[in-house]
């Protein structure tokens, strides 16, 4: 297993370097770049814009360009954002804690819906409580995240007024105090909720399809015939055999986390990194656009690697060598 | 696995397209106001103190938090409500004495003089040597913002930034409230160019320059002069400010202002609930601003304008060059002008805040040319045809649209730029039928915005005829606009009377310090430009804004919003 892992993170420098190409050659195809959003007459003389374009290198050759980042980069110096000029590392700090704090509790979310619908559903199939969790899991994946966002800011804060509409917490409160955690946890809690509804759906299939097809196994009619409690049955025998293939999903949502959401982080006015990514596209912010996506595609990787190690783990049958 | 990730994919595409249609505006990106108009304007009833006025910005802040240092827009607001500039614009965007007057005789020395007892939200005094400190810090090699024009013309600005001298030669401080500022030359604008903002020196005290954008008193700490101060900051989403007793124009009413980003699609429900008091919004959306009870929707009159232009020539790395003959024929153009009904299109297009304009000064601007003096270039089809005949654009063969008159095809390339806002495709194809009603064949393109005038400057092929806008600053001078050196000039248009006419009106022998004979030469440049018609000047638009009933003494004029220490709310 160890040595499975370290071949395969070893085989990541290749990849990461492939990739790196690729993100900087499409970034630098991207027509304009990050000074030609700021033209205005009245601002800027062009004067400013040329001697810009000089300082931050846009007019050395292209190799040169690349060399002079995946340099600095390997360095840790993620280069400066054009957009907020400070350093891109700062940038991103600034933003991480809002996106961990919105995927974390998303997840949370997610996994314990999911759990509790799916479970239910997959011991009682084809009743009317199982098609009704169906039917409301078929209309979560219907549903894009974009109007489900603005149906929800709709419903449950213009409407009901039950939860804040934008931001990530009340100014007004102080630091680090029990009710800052509590405005965080309000301000969260409906962007969260929109941002699950997806991955709830297909977890709670995934969870209730398992179960069914569990409990037709021979091991569960030899436990019947044993006279093992219907509960136990469910809760020990089956349950633990159909969560196998949940825990596999763990490392493709550790990427989920990171990489935010870009819809539901913009509709909500939520500062984390996939609103931070949105814009960066938008402004041509080349140095903190090609970081996220190299964090991003890093995630990936060992999101992925994860998750075949974890399928190891809980299931002996795959062997990994 | 992969079926997720392909629905994923599916789902990310159909989402991202459906929201960017779904979202508005950014058609003013870099818009820029200039400082407030400081006018009083106090409705009815007493002043009462207290309350949170909720402000919101529909994008996310930099987080550039001082003049010196700040590039756009949305600071900008944040930076109104609690910076001073030292002097004042009025109504007409002429400079007054505010916080320093001045006196010149030659208009290249200036002896100013501050005002006593202005107090920075630190506790410190205002003394002219943190204007200095500002001036320095802007000529500064290592000075990273876009405002070193502002400073390049004061005698050894040059010098200093280069590195040549350790001083700027023509400022001299003689004590804390007068300072002598020196330009190279003497021009009529050298004061609406000079950089007249000042930095807090204890803020700055041991930063280096090149740290400063990155430093604590740039982005989380800000000190200004104004009537609120920052007390705190939630990066890219809120800022919290709290009333500056100090304050040196008078105690302002209202205890504490919160300024959040909004997404515009939100900001009309949280008007609706009370929850948001004040905010720019896009003209798209002002019948439903208009159709709340406890909100009023205000509009004032903007200083910026739309166009189309023609390319008439090429950049050739210094000045313009006329040398475009496929719309050098002014019959031409000026069929085209006839052509477009500009009432119905700004009417259909700019959802009743805009109205045509005549000249490429924005109505409200004191240079700006009265319309009896101008061609008015009324929609009329019949003279557009006839103009057309007559420059010899027929149609010989039969195809319904007209030749060139060698007989060749001839395409109106017409270009527009591309935001998020669906009706600019819309108003882009009525103009393109316009043209083709009086028998012009266009082909319309729309271009993203942030590639628009980065491609107008590489003279793209399919933007021979272009949709441009401009908004104008205090400085009434056009020539950064218009004159035959500038890069900003996209049509390439190269006039010799105009460049004489714009110096002039800049030369101080000629004008001195009259600005009615000021005005008089920017009069006949605008006639000459209208004569000319480098470009098709469409219709100017009016900024709009909501705020909530029970915020009173809120008045607005060219140059903006008043003071927020006149606000009030009713209790």
């Amino acid at each position: 297993m160890l040595k499975y892992s370290f071949r395969r993170i070893l085989g990541m420098i290749p990849m990461l370097f492939l990739i790196s190409i690729v993100v900087f050659t499409l970034a630098k195809l991207m027509p304009g770049d990050g000074i030609s959003g700021e033209i205005d007459p009245r601002n800027t003389d062009p004067q400013y814009i040329a001697e810009m374009r000089e300082k931050l290198g846009y007019n050395d050759p292209m190799p040169q360009q690349y060399f002079r980042w995946i340099d600095n980069f390997v360095q840790g110096d993620f280069g400066k954002s054009t957009r907020f000029k400070i350093p891109v590392a700062d940038v991103i700090s600034e933003r991480l804690p809002n996106t961990l704090m919105l995927g974390i509790t998303s997840i949370l979310i997610t996994y314990i819906l999911a759990f509790i619908m799916g479970s239910y559903a997959g011991r009682k199939p084809y009743t009317f409580g199982d098609n009704f969790i169906g039917g409301l899991n078929y209309l979560g994946l219907s549903i894009p995240s974009f109007i489900a966002g603005v149906f929800a800011i709709y419903l449950f804060s213009f409407t009901l007024g039950w939860f804040p509409s934008n931001g990530s917490v009340d100014i007004g409160v102080t630091d680090g105090t029990l009710e800052y955690w509590l405005s965080r946890l309000h301000h969260v809690l409906l962007p969260a909720i929109v941002l699950g509804l997806l991955s709830t759906a297909s977890y709670t299939q995934f969870l209730r399809n398992d179960i069914i097809e569990n409990s037709r196994k021979d091991f569960v009619r030899t436990a019947r015939a044993k006279g093992t409690p219907e509960r136990k049955i469910y809760n020990v025998h089956i349950l633990r055999n159909s969560i196998i293939p949940l825990i596999t999903f763990l490392g493709f949502d550790l990427v989920a986390i990171i990489s935010g959401a870009i819809i539901t982080e913009t509709i909500f006015t939520y500062p984390g990194l996939g609103q931070l990514f949105l814009q960066s596209v938008g402004t041509r912010d080349y140095p903190v656009l090609m970081t996220l996506t190299m964090l991003f595609s890093f995630l990936t990787l060992i999101g992925n690697l994860i998750a075949d190690v974890l399928y190891g783990v809980v299931d002996p049958r795959i062997r990994l060598d | 696995m992969k079926k997720r990730s392909m629905l994923w994919l599916a789902a990310l595409m159909l989402v991202l397209s459906a929201f960017l249609a779904a979202c508005s505006g950014g058609e003013k990106a870099g818009t820029k106001k200039e400082e407030n108009g400081g006018k009083s304007g106090e409705t009815a009833g007493k002043p009462q103190d207290g309350g949170t006025l909720v402000y919101a910005l529909d994008s996310s802040f930099k987080g550039l938090l001082n003049y010196s240092f700040y590039g756009d827009a949305v600071d900008d607001e944040i930076l109104q409500l609690f910076d001073e500039n030292l002097i004042d614009y009025d109504a007409q965007l002429k400079a007054q004495p505010y916080i320093a007057s001045w006196k010149t005789e030659d208009n290249k020395v200036f002896d100013f003089e501050i005002k006593k007892g202005v107090k920075w939200h630190n506790g410190d005094e205002l003394s002219v040597k943190d204007w200095e400190f500002a001036l320095y810090t802007i000529a500064d090699k290592d000075y990273e913002g876009p405002r070193f024009d502002n400073v390049r013309n004061i005698v050894g600005a040059q010098d200093f930034h280069d590195g040549k001298t350790d001083k700027i030669e023509g400022i001299k401080v003689t004590d804390d409230y007068h300072v002598q500022i020196t330009f190279d030359k003497a021009r009529v604008n050298n004061l609406d160019n000079l950089w007249t903002y000042p930095m807090n020196r204890t803020a700055f005290k041991g930063v280096a320059v090149k740290d400063m954008m990155s430093a604590e008193a740039v982005r989380t700490k800000p000190v200004g002069l104004g009537p609120y101060k920052v007390t705190k900051i939630v990066p890219g989403e809120s800022v919290e400010m709290e009333r500056f007793n100090d304050y040196f124009a008078g105690k302002p009413h209202i205890d504490k202002i919160v300024v959040k980003v909004i997404d515009p699609s939100l900001s009309v429900g949280e008007l609706k609930n009370g929850t948001l008091d004040m905010t720019s919004f896009h003209p798209s959306i002002i019948d439903q601003v208009k159709a709340l009870d406890n909100v009023n929707a205000i509009t004032y009159p903007g200083v910026s304008y739309y166009y189309v232009g023609f390319r008439l020539g090429t950049w050739d790395g210094e000045k313009n060059v006329m040398n475009e003959p496929k719309y050098a024929d002014k019959k031409l153009r000026e069929a085209m002008f006839y052509a477009i009904n500009r009432e119905e299109w700004v009417k259909a297009f700019f959802f009743g805040v805009g109205k045509p304009v005549n000249r490429p000064i924005p109505t409200n601007h004191w240079i700006a040319a009265p319309n009896d003096q101008l061609e008015q270039y009324k929609y009329n089809p019949k003279k557009a045809k006839e103009l057309l005949d007559e420059a010899g654009y027929k149609d010989v063969n039969g195809d319904g649209f007209r030749e060139d008159p060698n007989g060749k095809e001839f395409v109106v390339n017409f270009s527009h730029y591309a935001t998020q806002n669906p009706t600019f495709e819309a108003r882009a194809k009525a103009m393109a039928q316009y043209w083709e009603a009086v028998g012009l064949k266009t082909k319309v393109s729309m271009v993203d915005f942030n590639l628009y005038y980065d491609q107008l400057e590489k003279a793209d092929k399919s933007m021979e005829v272009f949709f441009g806008g401009w908004s104008t600053g205090s400085d009434p001078d056009p020539t950064p606009l218009w004159g035959s050196k500038a890069l900003w000039n996209y049509p390439r248009w190269v006039n010799d009377e105009s460049d004489k006419l714009l110096d002039e009106a800049l030369d101080i022998n000629v004008v001195g310090t009259d600005t009615n004979k000021r005005k008089d030469l920017y009069i006949q440049w605008q006639k000459l430009f209208m004569k000319d018609l480098p470009i098709l000047p469409i219709a100017e638009l009016e900024e709009t804004m909501a705020v909530s009933k029970r915020v009173q003494g809120v008045t607005f004029d060219v140059s903006g919003k008043n003071r927020p220490n006149e606000w009030w709310i009713k209790q």
